[in-house]
């Protein structure tokens, strides 16, 4: 085994029975630089979109953003398709979609107002309202509860300093409860912004929130 | 191999790769024997190819395990409208884990899958549905992707063949029912993720109002291997009802919790106390949900002889689902799973059917105020009464899926909310 940098939580794997460092687990190596113009017109409604630094006021969408919407839209049939793809890369810059945004969307795509409202109302990721600088969902739904996620959500909240949903005074974190997400043999899963911590207990959380700090 | 634990019983077919970063690569897939499934397929053409899957008996990984060669059959021979193969990767079902691990292991297994199926059906375009909270796997697809185009193994003329197949990563944003093979139709075309009314079924109107076939992550990797090898070689593992093999999610009050892969009608118990390393602490087994929250509970009774395959899950009175084995010991206070599982539902539901809407949510608040000591015998009944009236009444399954845990839990465990209405004890503390 290599010397583990950080142990869990962060990434389950360092069992004993695998020689992998968190890059190795999360890919990061392999991706590399993702570029913001979107790369090839297969994956450009693919990159990140929730980053640390966010501009309500950004515009929608100009330079390598727009490059990236023009190709977004030439790899589906109709330009409605277009909509959800544009309202993610609409959070990656702005951090949430606030109503003028949904009417934004709706003028670019030649939509009704209403109908994106509709649309953006019904799917969880989209924030309506903004959000702290990290994004902290912790998973609650069984395979996590069972092991204690309601522990590890009270322990958040607590060293965050804040209700659920609320963001803490210092503009740096936003706790919620999650469902499922996808990583049940590895409890309690919560999601940071893009990244999956796994195996995090209550007693880990003042260490994940000091490596958040740190890297902001 | 297994993530993050191996085991040597196992069998590896689709996760040979897993914990092996040097196998995200074109050439890293090639090494292991990557992309002969799809020259295969191009050489014996699209008929043969369905029928070597057919053959093979694989049945859909996505949960319902409807045989995949026979969803490709439906598919109109001598159309000249577009037809779209549609990978369903929005995995969200709770317990299930699998398809993650896949596509951030092995992306050009996805890949070569999905030209396999898009060739198989004739389809020029593949949608791959990724859901949106998996930021971190979907940029290890999205890398994959652009080295597959670039090498020429995807888009126009793909290895030298004529043929034309696109691929495109679409991301979706957080809602567990665009799961469901329509609500993913509607997802996908920049719609609210409600199921539609069938028939017509996507074989005949789609996405995009075209013909579409819609495959679990699993399916279409296992396609690949079969392309390759055949449908016959598949058939060497399983049952004669449930062929090859499955990866099985572990999740819950085990030692060594993560994905294996066995041939279908492994023993359960086999899994948990050797492959698994038992249970936790060495406590004893209560409960145990075989396929995914959607599916009724077993007790630790009827885990004894039950073997996972789909025949086999079915005779103990559960169902394989997509082999999500969530499993419980003796601490677990059931009523409070159900109550958060019913809380999920309540949320999940896209509310277009009113038994599902209502439902949901009523059940919800029963089972918190029999959690809270509030409850009282008759709301066991009422919950009852109300599951069997969410059940085949709605356009999709969501709210059967609630009903199923709600009637088995009462049924099998009833001293546990009897503890609670009577005396107000929580049985278990988990």
């Amino acid at each position: 085994m290599s010397e583990i940098q950080f142990r869990n939580p962060g990434w389950a794997g360092n069992t004993g029975e695998f020689d992998l460092t968190e890059a190795d687990v999360r890919g990061t190596d392999y991706v590399g630089e993702t570029q913001l113009d979107g790369g090839h017109p297969s994956v450009s409604a693919s990159l990140p979109y929730m980053l640390v630094e966010k501009n309500p006021e950004a515009p929608l969408f100009e330079g390598p953003y727009q490059e990236r919407f023009e190709k977004i839209r030439s790899r589906y049939p109709t330009a409605r398709a277009a909509l959800l793809p544009a309202l993610n890369l609409a959070q990656e810059l702005r951090g949430h979609i606030s109503p003028a945004t949904m009417d934004e969307v709706a003028e670019l795509l030649g939509l009704s107002n209403a109908y994106v409202r509709g649309v953006a109302t019904f799917y969880t990721m989209y924030n309506k309202r903004p959000v702290g600088r990290f994004l902290i969902q912790v998973c609650t739904n069984i395979s996590c509860n069972i092991c204690g996620a309601d522990e590890v959500l009270a322990a958040f909240l607590e060293h965050t300093g804040t209700e659920p949903g609320e963001t803490s005074s210092d503009g740096n974190f936003t706790v919620v409860e999650a469902e499922c997400l996808a990583a049940c043999g590895f409890p309690t899963c919560v999601q940071i912004n893009s990244r999956y911590f796994e195996d995090v207990s209550a007693a880990d959380v003042p260490a994940v929130l000091e490596r958040l700090k740190s890297e902001s | 191999m297994a993530y993050p634990y191996r085991h040597e019983k196992e069998t590896l077919v689709l996760s040979e790769c897993f914990g092996d970063p040097s196998a995200r690569t074109v050439a890293g897939w090639k090494r292991v024997g990557g992309y002969q499934g799809i020259a295969r397929a191009l050489e014996i053409g699209r008929e043969a190819t369905i029928e070597d899957v057919k053959a093979s008996g694989l049945r859909g990984r996505g949960g319902a395990g409807f045989p995949t060669g026979l969803k490709w059959s439906f598919m109109p021979k001598n159309s000249s409208r577009p037809h779209y193969l549609l990978c369903n990767a929005d995995e969200s079902e709770p317990g299930t884990f699998k398809d993650r691990e896949i596509m951030r292991w092995t992306p050009h297994q996805l890949i070569e899958g999905c030209l396999v199926g898009s060739y198989a059906i004739g389809a020029s375009h593949c949608y791959i549905y990724l859901r949106g909270e998996f930021f971190e796997t979907t940029q290890v697809m999205a890398r994959a992707l652009e080295e597959a185009y670039a090498e020429g193994l995807v888009g126009k003329d793909i290895l030298g063949s004529g043929v034309d197949i696109d691929i495109t990563l679409h991301v979706g944003a957080g809602a567990y029912i665009c799961g469901e093979e329509t609500g993913l139709m509607n997802s996908l075309e920049g719609r609210r993720g409600e199921p539609r009314i069938k028939p017509p079924f996507p074989a005949a109107v789609g996405a995009f109002g075209m013909p579409s076939t819609i495959n679990n992550v699993e399916t279409l990797c296992a396609t690949a291997h079969i392309a390759r090898h055949g449908g016959e070689w598949y058939r060497q593992w399983g049952t004669d009802k449930s062929p090859g093999t499955k990866l099985f999610c572990v999740s819950g009050h085990v030692n060594k919790p993560g994905n294996y892969e066995f041939p279908l009608g492994f023993p359960m118990m086999e899994l948990i106390d050797d492959v698994c390393g038992g249970m936790r602490d060495g406590r004893a087994l209560k409960a145990v949900i075989p396929g995914g929250s959607s599916v009724p509970i077993m007790s630790a009774d009827d885990c004894r002889a039950c073997s996972l395959c789909y025949e086999g899950v079915e005779a103990a009175g559960s169902m394989l689902g997509c082999a999500s084995v969530i499993v419980m010991d003796e601490t677990t206070d059931i009523v409070k799973q159900v109550r958060r599982m019913a809380h999920f539902y309540a949320h999940e539901s896209c509310g277009q059917c009113t038994p599902c809407r209502e439902g949901t949510t009523w059940a919800t608040r029963i089972l918190q105020r029999i959690e809270d000591g509030r409850g009282t015998e008759d709301d066991l009944d009422t919950l009852v009464q109300i599951s069997e009236q969410m059940t085949g009444t709605t356009i999709c399954v969501l709210s059967d899926s609630l009903a199923m845990p709600i009637i088995s839990s009462i049924e099998k465990f009833r001293e546990d909310y009897l503890a609670l209405i009577r005396r107000g004890e929580r049985v278990g503390a988990a």
